[in-house]
């Protein structure tokens, strides 16, 4: 798998699938919603966010609903991967499923707004590359969630698994 | 073994630890008119178009109902024609909630594994069974395949001892275990609940425990099925899935005991679900609204509760209600309980998730603060996200309701309740 890098952007802890998503854009279709990406945290976020960008965060990132809509959002706006001590389960989930590194480190300290960020998967590592000091082992992502990734997301992953794509 | 091992391991057709990958039969996939069709549709089709076994899906209209704007609608219809075009029996079109619903009509049973497209399917463990919450996508490979991967996870048991004083309600105790284990208390864990305490709560009462099982940051969570339990799913034509064996209390990876003899009302504040405190504390808060509903807080128990306090009261802000199901609508009708409300200045709304949801029917506006027995009270959980949501129980919201601020229901409801 590749190594990731981006710039971060920085979150407090138990930020909610209603802020990653609000209600008021539940009804939109996936090809809308990346352009309210994280809107009930910060507004201006989905237009600001640069391809490859890394959202840095909290404990318990993507609590609550398990709006799948918040998973696609985030990929649809841009984001690369999200980088938090935790998630919560369901959100894991759907970022991996749609082929978001949701990447688990032990603590997000000294990973500042605006820094250059690397994640690279392969190596199992986190670095800060404007604070060089600053690296971090990744805790999760093994086993059968490490597959679905690599993929590309679960759809392919099935695919692959049960021979569907062809009819069978 | 725990209840979650055990379901794990007939589901598996396996031995299973913590910590193992399976891939696990599921027995139902259920979902709604939001994370359903519109979503699930196009990826179906992408991996065969074709559902393993119709009879083992359940679709509600609960999300967009009524329709509050022509995008609703449209999802509405996407919804009837894909579950009338995949066969799909169990299609409950605005009977309400869900996960009231695979309740009262028992189609969840003790050990089953349930997969469902929403956080809050952890509601339906409180028949004892084992319920996963996933997104769309994920619950569309179910459909094809009628198998899901799982990390077994670690259980965690709650026990609730003691006796219940008359106004202490189930939502009192879970926010109480909130606030003292904080909101990640049992991350990547299943919660089972057991204890003394559970036998005199009703089964209305004990689905608040496992519907707050997600925002204990749980990947499941159970209550102990019981003699009632049993009685109440087979009185309704419902068949335990497996025989469960009470688990030792060596098997859970922690137990944490708390008396409810010594609890209070309590309030959870904006805008953390763990952030509580005992309503008689919170009496200078000053409130815009009140909203009764929910699949934590809608359903007939609640609305007999609110109902009792409001009896000859007056609320004095807007109090929303909304019955959890069709059928939770009929019986408060038949039993006067409507009335109540009614007679109280309550509006009474149309079943379904409403503004629990955030989507229609009493969204609340900036700056806002609005006390209910919804399910959250994140930032734009219900509108704008600067409104203030502050959980409570029935009783409390009804108190609340009638003073125009946060009230403790025990001021309400007489003496001996106070003693």
């Amino acid at each position: 798998m590749s190594v990731l890098r981006g710039r971060a952007w920085v979150f407090g802890d138990q930020i909610s699938t209603d802020q990653i998503l609000p209600g008021r854009y539940l009804d939109r279709s996936y090809a809308e919603v990346g352009q309210f990406a994280m809107a009930g945290a910060d507004e201006e976020f989905a237009k600001k966010v640069q391809p490859g960008d890394i959202v840095v965060a909290g404990a318990n990132f993507g609590c609550g609903s398990s709006r799948e809509a918040a998973a696609v959002a985030l990929r649809q706006a841009g984001v690369g991967a999200v980088v938090a001590p935790s998630f919560s389960r369901i959100f894991y989930r759907n970022a991996v499923n749609q082929g978001l590194p949701a990447v688990a480190v032990p603590d997000v300290e000294g990973f500042l707004a605006g820094d250059i960020i690397e994640v690279d998967l392969e190596n199992r590592r986190v670095r800060n590359v404007s604070r060089p000091e600053v690296e971090k082992p990744i805790l999760n992502l093994q086993g059968v969630s490490r597959q679905i990734l690599a993929a590309g997301g679960i759809v392919p992953f099935v695919k692959a698994r049960t021979g569907a794509a062809s009819g069978a | 073994m725990t209840l979650t091992e055990q379901i794990l391991a007939r589901a598996a057709g396996r031995t299973v630890t913590p910590g193992d990958e399976i891939w696990a039969r599921v027995d139902l996939a259920v979902m709604h008119d939001s994370s359903g069709p519109r979503r699930i549709a196009p990826v179906l089709a992408e991996v065969g178009n074709r559902i393993w076994d119709p009879s083992r899906v359940v679709v509600a209209t609960d999300h967009f109902t009524p329709a509050a704007n022509v995008r609703h609608a449209a999802i509405l219809r996407q919804t009837r024609h894909w579950a009338k075009e995949f066969g799909i029996g169990r299609f409950f079109d605005e009977m309400g909630i869900l996960h009231n619903l695979l309740l009262e009509k028992a189609i969840v049973t003790p050990g089953m594994l349930v997969v469902g497209a929403d956080s809050h399917i952890c509601t339906v463990g409180v028949h004892g069974a084992l319920t996963v919450g996933v997104g769309s996508t994920e619950l569309a490979m179910v459909l094809a395949t009628g198998e899901i991967w799982l990390e077994v996870p670690r259980t965690v048991l709650v026990r609730i001892e003691g006796e219940r004083p008359a106004w202490l309600t189930a939502r009192d105790i879970t926010m109480t275990i909130l606030g003292k284990l904080k909101a990640d208390f049992a991350l990547d864990r299943a919660v089972e609940f057991d204890g003394s305490a559970l036998a005199a709560l009703s089964m209305d009462e004990r689905t608040v425990l496992t519907n707050q099982g997600v925002e204990m940051g749980a990947v499941a969570a159970m209550v102990v099925p019981d003699e009632r339990t049993y009685e109440y799913v087979q009185r309704l034509g419902g068949k335990p899935a497996m025989e469960l064996k009470r688990p030792d209390p060596g098997s859970y990876e922690r137990v944490h005991t708390f008396d409810v003899s010594d609890m209070v009302p309590m309030v959870a504040c904006p805008p953390r679900v763990d952030q509580t405190r005992p309503a008689a504390e919170l009496e200078s808060v000053t409130l815009d609204r009140a909203y009764l509903g929910s699949c934590a807080g809608g359903k007939l128990a609640d609305l007999q509760a609110a109902a009792a306090l409001l009896k000859g009261r007056r609320v004095s802000i807007p109090l929303t209600v909304v019955p959890a199901t069709r059928r939770v609508y009929e019986e408060a009708l038949r039993t006067g309980i409507l009335e109540t409300l009614v007679a109280a200045g309550a509006t009474i709304q149309a079943p379904g998730c409403g503004a629990c949801a955030g989507l229609h029917s009493g969204l609340l506006g900036p700056e806002e603060r609005c006390i209910t027995t919804a399910t959250r009270n994140f930032p734009g959980r219900m509108g704008d996200p600067t409104a203030e949501i502050y959980l409570a129980s029935p009783l409390t919201v009804a108190a609340s309701a009638v003073a125009g601020r946060i009230a403790d229901p025990r001021e309400y409801l007489g003496r001996e309740a106070a003693a």
